[in-house]
């Protein structure tokens, strides 16, 4: 068990002295997540509105395949878009394997169903009354739309704030997309993989605490965000 | 009443799959009049009032606003017609918008693109509904109770100065206090901006105190006023000409034949006697007892209504204080209702 609390040391230790290759993962980690986090809000945020606000022919159907892409596996993502990018791929000229803006592509299609679907659920959700309440007080079709996506803004920030948690913690992506390269597309996740495979536990325990540390402080300033809103 | 017309409608329909809702062959609204519309639950009261506040649309029919095109042909929403006038409805338990009571009450000013003074009018229609503009303008959505909440949806209609207010069971989700408040409101608001109100309500009381003239709705149909009684049931020929229908402890009622198919009777409140004794010397067929329920007076009426339950049919009967006086009339007490055959109408 002592390796536990050396971990928790290492951990303080890594932050405090300024570790540069602790330092590169974060960093690293932060780019990518929040690279595909703002595409997966701008692409997803819009599509689970749609999805959710409106009536059309095939909407339960399409509301089902989203609902199943939330268990989409990692490496199944990671496959799709290694498959995609690579040199042979119809995407290979772009050069994105092995890349940070490769990764957050794939971290995007793995999110993005949750942005949508819990975007969704949190339109369709809203209160009966909304819609003859706005109208009441004479608001258009255009002007009930908007406001009916600010009454959802609760339901969009549980859904950024799951769809980041996927992100900051996904290991498959990263590593198949990424290729765990130091100082350059080594993140927290894939270090913390290749940290336990050489049998150095504390380390890992490590980058496993500066994770959440870092999911932690993403989810608090999000709960300041929700409050002020 | 010699106002301008407001509304004026004629053959409305309104149907939800194969039966009718609404059915109104002509009905007219005059400007600044308040009115009120009574009804069992079902009777079709809130759908003519979305249609009449332009959030819903009649299948079959015209609705002319303040001589506006009709809107009965249209395939849009009848709102689009009546863009910038500014009738408003207050909805059976408001819902509030998720923010400030501020941005709730300033919401219908931003739709419409007003930006000056919105801070007073904001404050204004706060006072109106008798709330504290220094309390309660930045209190949450989810700070309020439940007559707060309806008191600053009634703010957020004020704050338009409506044309048109239409109100649907105000006080069906409020306490005494805030029913009260309410009503001294539109009170206010009638004599400040000349509004016109629209009012459906359960609380006849209530309703007698801010409407000029209240229309009682049957199975989608106006029918009569709110001094009428309805007598439904299973009416059938009887001896001597006339028809009657039986409630559930034995007493008949009887009526002259109807005319044609009509099932409904109408029975004027005021065609109905009360007695406290069994009149034996009356040529009154119809001499029924009853449970004198509740008594109500009115503001500047010298009459006295009655609620009377007699077997399950609730009877509304409409006295003079004098008479009531005379009688010493206490609810609880067992009554004899007496009334004509002939009193009874079809319709």
């Amino acid at each position: 068990m002592e390796y536990i609390a050396e971990g928790f040391a290492t951990a303080i230790k890594l932050l405090v002295r300024g570790d540069p290759e602790t330092y590169s993962a974060i960093f690293t980690t932060l780019r990518i997540s929040s690279l595909s986090i703002m595409a997966a809000l701008v692409i997803g945020i819009p599509l689970g509105f749609l999805l959710g606000y409106y009536q059309f022919p095939g909407k339960r159907q399409i509301h089902a395949v989203v609902d199943t892409l939330l268990a989409l596996p990692t490496v199944v993502v990671g496959l799709f878009v290694y498959v995609l990018i690579s040199r042979r791929g119809p995407l290979g000229s772009l050069g994105l394997l092995f890349t940070i803006p490769g990764i957050g592509i794939a971290q995007t299609i793995l999110i993005l169903p949750i942005v949508i679907a819990l975007t969704a659920t949190a339109v369709s959700n809203l209160d009966v009354r909304f819609r003859r309440t706005v109208l009441t007080l004479g608001a258009g079709k255009k002007r009930t739309a908007v406001t009916a996506l600010y009454e959802s803004r609760y339901g969009v920030i549980a859904a950024a704030v799951a769809a980041y948690g996927r992100a900051i913690g996904e290991v498959g992506v990263s590593m198949m997309i990424g290729g765990n390269i130091k100082w350059h597309t080594r993140t927290i996740t894939t270090a913390i993989a290749l940290e336990t495979g050489k049998g150095q536990f504390a380390m890992g325990i490590a980058l496993g605490l500066v994770l959440l540390l870092l999911a932690f402080v993403v989810n608090w300033i999000l709960q300041i965000m929700k409050r002020k809103i | 009443m010699n106002n301008p017309i407001l509304y004026e409608i004629k053959d409305l329909k309104r149907r939800y799959g194969e039966s009718f809702v609404l059915d109104i062959p002509y009905l007219k609204i005059e400007w600044g009049m308040s009115y009120g519309i009574v009804g069992p639950n079902g009777s079709g009261k809130s759908t003519l009032l979305r249609i009449l506040a332009f959030i819903d649309k009649q299948d079959e029919g015209t609705v002319r606003f303040n001589k506006d095109v009709p809107s009965g042909d249209s395939t849009k929403t009848n709102y689009d017609h009546i863009k910038g006038a500014t009738v408003t409805m207050l909805l059976q338990d408001s819902y509030l918008l998720k923010r400030s009571v501020f941005e709730n009450i300033a919401y219908g000013l931003r739709v419409r693109g007003i930006r000056n003074n919105i801070r007073e009018r904001v404050h204004e229609s706060l006072r109106m509904v008798g709330l504290d503009p220094g309390t309660f303008v930045h209190r949450k959505w989810s700070e309020l109770s439940g007559g707060e909440a309806q008191r600053i949806a009634l703010a957020a209609r004020l704050v338009l100065k409506p044309a048109v207010l239409i109100l649907d069971e105000p006080t069906a989700s409020v306490d005494r206090v805030s029913a009260q408040h309410i009503k001294e409101t539109i009170r206010k608001v009638r004599r400040k901006y000349r509004t016109t109100l629209i009012i459906a309500t359960h609380d006849l009381i209530w309703l007698h105190e801010v409407s000029d003239e209240i229309m009682k709705m049957h199975e989608g149909r106006l029918m009569g006023s709110a001094e009428e009684n309805f007598i439904t049931g299973a009416w059938s020929p009887a001896p001597d000409g006339l028809w009657s229908t039986r409630l559930s402890d034995g007493q008949c009622i009887v009526a002259l034949r109807p005319t044609g198919e009509q099932h409904i009777a109408l029975l004027d409140s005021t065609n109905i006697i009360i007695t406290t004794e069994r009149p034996d010397h009356m040529s009154a067929q119809n001499i029924l007892s009853g449970r004198l329920m509740h008594m109500y007076t009115f503001e500047h009426s010298e009459r006295v209504r009655l609620d009377v339950q007699v077997s399950d049919l609730s009877l509304i009967c409409s006295i003079t204080r004098k008479a009531a006086h005379m009688l010493d009339l206490l609810p609880g007490m067992n009554v004899w209702v007496v009334f004509k055959a002939s009193s009874l109408r079809w319709q």
